[in-house]
């Protein structure tokens, strides 16, 4: 028992070391201020990813984990969706292989996502609906246990609906919603739970129609399921609240004199937050940034954004044309 | 082309504004015109020479390049006749990436020439600014080298002279015009404007003949690139202490309009190199109390429009020009092309917004007002530390007039002193221009003692 523990803690640290290892190597070699941030993110969410994998690999409750991406994003906010989230992960790969095959990303329309956007504390609640609803067509269920235990503890939990993209396209496990291909356990986020509430049967099918479509979708539309997440809007709504604005927090921020409103902030922008150009200084309070600190790094005017938590700025814009000093 | 088709050519066309000017007057005009200028521009580097007894080895290359009449005319003339194209355009909008990725040579010929501003008379009233005018009367004469190997001009229409001017050069040269939004954020405005970019990338492919695909359109905006390295590098040495007369760095910036981009850059660095050793030996061109300038307003140049910026330079007492906010200067370099993706597509809206939404031109207005400019000037002036702002305006440059009081009542507010100097295209005024100067570089000395 001791000993599996230590062997965990060990292998977190290995891991946590390779994650630092990775972020000084790239910046050692990417000599190139654009894209720095943006490599090492994909280390950070490497890392995370494999974390993810570890946690499910113990079968550590899901509520738990629940409670740590919640307790974390008070503080952070959207900061688990553009770092951490394994789905995120999934569209982000994407962007780098549509990159490199050249082909162009589509915008969603302005109003198309603007409505999305405002309408993100609705789908989360269709969302949280949904295992309720299912939960009352499934006859035999009802009639074995009440709703609250099923709910909170049972077939049709709520918060998995939440955790859902939190699911890793490689899983410890097998079973539901996962294929077996060459002795590793591929799943993808929602799938599973798709198949565990619309049953077997037709639950496959809705589950590959889903899997095909987001992936299609977010090869052409960057971060294209974030618009409108279910976990996204939790984690906003969590953000809110007003008791917490006390604690330092992370967000963006636009310095007005410095901006020459070249709009490339606007332009690389994955989910098309248009606040970040429209706004005129201050803090970026949308939450539909996710703050991944795209904007902050390709903004080519010195100090003109930065992403800060509480009063110290973590990372500003530069000229980015400059050569990386040794730092 | 010897002289019987050059009539045929011109009689052929009616033109519709230039009047005809007999061939005989044309040479005539042309060889004292282009005497003085030659004059002019010897003069001027003379006179940079000598306000900086050490001056940097690397300015050598960009005296060289400044004179319009010489070794860059020549080689663009052999590149012409080993079947290259040149391009040349009037305002800064005009995508000049777009132009070296279809392997054409991209120059501006916006003239400085005061004599053949008199010459633009004949064909627009004196109220007319006069960069116009006296880009008409270069193209009367045939004087601009630059202006006359051009095989089309890209004319983007942002104030009333460029419109109208565009309609005159048609006479003579093939126009492309690109029309340009006035509110520049909005998004209908910048789907407009990357429609035209689309359409002049288009209009460029088929005029040369190459095709601009995303190989040679990565390669030229990486060219660009380099270049405002370098420039932003200029800058940013000029934040310091000065070790470079303003003069001297505004030449720099102005000969990039038509020199060969690449073979800019290197000499730039190279200058920005020996400049980085003059900080560290603390080699100041001036004492570093001398008042540190900045020049905004209508754009100056060369090489007759010199006069303003040798008159703070020469002073009693002197000025240093540490910054300018002009579209004959910083403005020309300052902004890269923000690319994400690399797609031709994503090229192309870079390449959009870098020339509509990074401008700080007057023509401009958004939701608020052109109020990037004022936070840009702003910015500028605590960051070069300046001390006193010579608003800079040519009679018949209204958008520029017509700002300044803005300007004034927000430079006011931070209590930093600007003048508003009117001008001319005429040597005449230099003596009544000095002593208004010379009271302005005073005042702010007296300032400074403080
Ligand atoms: S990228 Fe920077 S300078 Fe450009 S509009 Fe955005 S904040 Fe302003
Ligand atoms: S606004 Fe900036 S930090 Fe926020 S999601 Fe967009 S690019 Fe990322």
């Amino acid at each position: 028992m001791v000993g599996e523990i230590i062997g965990d803690i060990l292998r977190l640290t290995v891991l946590a070391g390779l994650g630092i290892a990775g972020i000084v190597a790239i910046l050692l070699w990417k000599k190139n201020l654009a894209t720095r941030v943006t490599f090492m993110r994909f280390v950070i969410q490497a890392v995370a990813f494999t974390v993810l994998f570890y946690i499910f690999s113990y079968s550590v409750p899901m509520l738990y984990l629940l409670i740590a991406v919640f307790g974390l994003s008070l503080f952070l906010g959207r900061f688990f969706c553009g770092w951490l989230c394994p789905f995120g992960l999934i569209m982000d790969l994407e962007i780098m292989v549509r990159k490199a095959l050249k082909i162009r990303h589509r915008p969603l329309p302005d109003k198309l996502n603007i409505v999305l956007h405002k309408s993100r504390y609705v789908i989360l609640l269709v969302f949280l609906l949904l295992p309720a609803v299912f939960w009352i067509l499934d006859s035999q269920e009802v009639m074995v246990s009440p709703l609250m235990a099923q709910l909170l503890a049972g077939h049709y939990r709520v918060y998995s609906v939440i955790l859902d993209p939190m699911v890793p396209f490689i899983v410890p496990w097998s079973g539901i919603g996962t294929i077996n291909l060459a002795s590793i356990n591929f799943s993808y986020p929602y799938a599973q739970n798709i198949v565990t509430f619309i049953g077997e049967n037709i639950g496959i099918y809705l589950a590959t129609i889903f899997v095909v479509v987001t992936l299609i979708g977010g090869f052409l539309i960057r971060r294209v399921w974030c618009r409108f997440c279910p976990t996204g809007a939790s984690i906003a709504a969590i953000n809110r609240f007003k008791g917490f604005k006390r604690v330092p927090l992370l967000y963006v921020e636009k310095d007005e004199e410095k901006c020459t409103k070249c709009g490339v902030c606007k332009r690389v922008c994955s989910v098309q937050v248009n606040e970040v150009y429209e706004q005129k200084s201050g803090r970026i309070g949308t939450s539909q940034c996710m703050l991944c600190a795209r904007c902050v790094e390709m903004c080519p005017y010195e100090g003109a954004l930065k992403l800060k938590l509480g009063n110290k700025t973590v990372f500003h814009s530069r000229n980015w044309l400059e050569p990386p000093k040794v730092e | 082309m010897n002289e019987e088709e050059r009539q045929m050519k011109t009689k052929i066309v009616e033109k519709k504004y230039l009047p005809e000017v007999s061939q005989k007057e044309k040479d005539e005009l042309r060889a004292t015109v282009k005497a003085t200028s030659q004059r002019i521009i010897a003069e001027n580097i003379e006179r940079m020479k000598k306000a900086d007894p050490q001056r940097p080895e690397a300015l050598k290359y960009f005296d060289d390049i400044a004179n319009l009449f010489g070794k860059r005319q020549e080689e663009i003339e052999s590149e012409k006749a080993k079947g290259k194209k040149v391009v040349g355009y009037m305002c800064l909008f005009a995508p000049t990436e777009l132009i070296t990725a279809a392997d054409a040579i991209p120059v501006r010929v916006n003239s400085g020439w005061y004599d053949t501003s008199k010459l633009g008379d004949r064909v627009v009233p004196v109220e007319v600014c006069p960069v116009i005018r006296s880009t008409i009367g270069a193209k009367m004469i045939e004087l601009s080298p630059f202006l006359e190997q051009s095989d089309a001009l890209i004319s983007v229409l942002t104030c009333d002279g460029m419109t109208k001017l565009s309609e005159i050069l048609s006479d003579q040269k093939t126009i492309w015009g690109m029309n340009i939004p006035r509110i520049k954020d909005s998004t209908q405005s910048l789907r407009f404007w990357n429609d035209e970019i689309k359409h002049m990338k288009n209009q460029i492919e088929k005029f040369t003949g190459n095709k601009i695909d995303r190989k040679s359109l990565k390669e030229a905006i990486e060219i660009s690139h380099r270049a405002t390295r370098a420039f932003r590098r200029l800058q940013k040495l000029r934040k310091g202490n000065p070790v470079i007369m303003g003069r001297d760095a505004m030449l720099v910036n102005q000969t990039y309009q038509w020199d060969d981009k690449v073979r800019w850059t290197d000499n730039a660095e190279r200058l920005c190199d020996e400049l980085e050793k003059r900080a560290e030996r603390k080699d100041w061109v001036v004492s570093p109390d001398t008042p540190r300038v900045m020049v905004t307003g209508t754009p100056m140049f060369w090489p007759d429009n010199w006069k303003l910026p040798t008159l703070v330079e020469e002073g009693n007492p002197p000025g240093i020009i540490v910054a300018d906010e002009q579209c004959s200067g910083e403005r020309i370099l300052n902004d890269p092309i923000g690319v994400d993706e690399w797609s031709m597509d994503d090229m192309l809206n870079a390449i959009g917004e870098r020339y509509l939404m990074a401008s700080t031109c007057p023509c401009f207005t958004s939701k608020d007002g052109n109020e990037d400019r004022i936070n840009w000037l702003l910015t500028k002036i605590k960051e070069w530390k300046v001390q006193g702002v010579v608003y800079y305006v040519i009679r018949g440059c209204m958008l520029y007039a017509m700002e300044y009081s803005r300007v004034k009542k927000v430079l006011d507010k931070i209590n930093v002193p600007v003048y508003y100097l009117d001008t001319e295209y005429t040597r005449e005024d230099v003596g009544q221009l000095k002593t208004r100067v010379e009271a302005f570089l005073e005042m702010l000395n007296a300032r400074g003692d403080f």
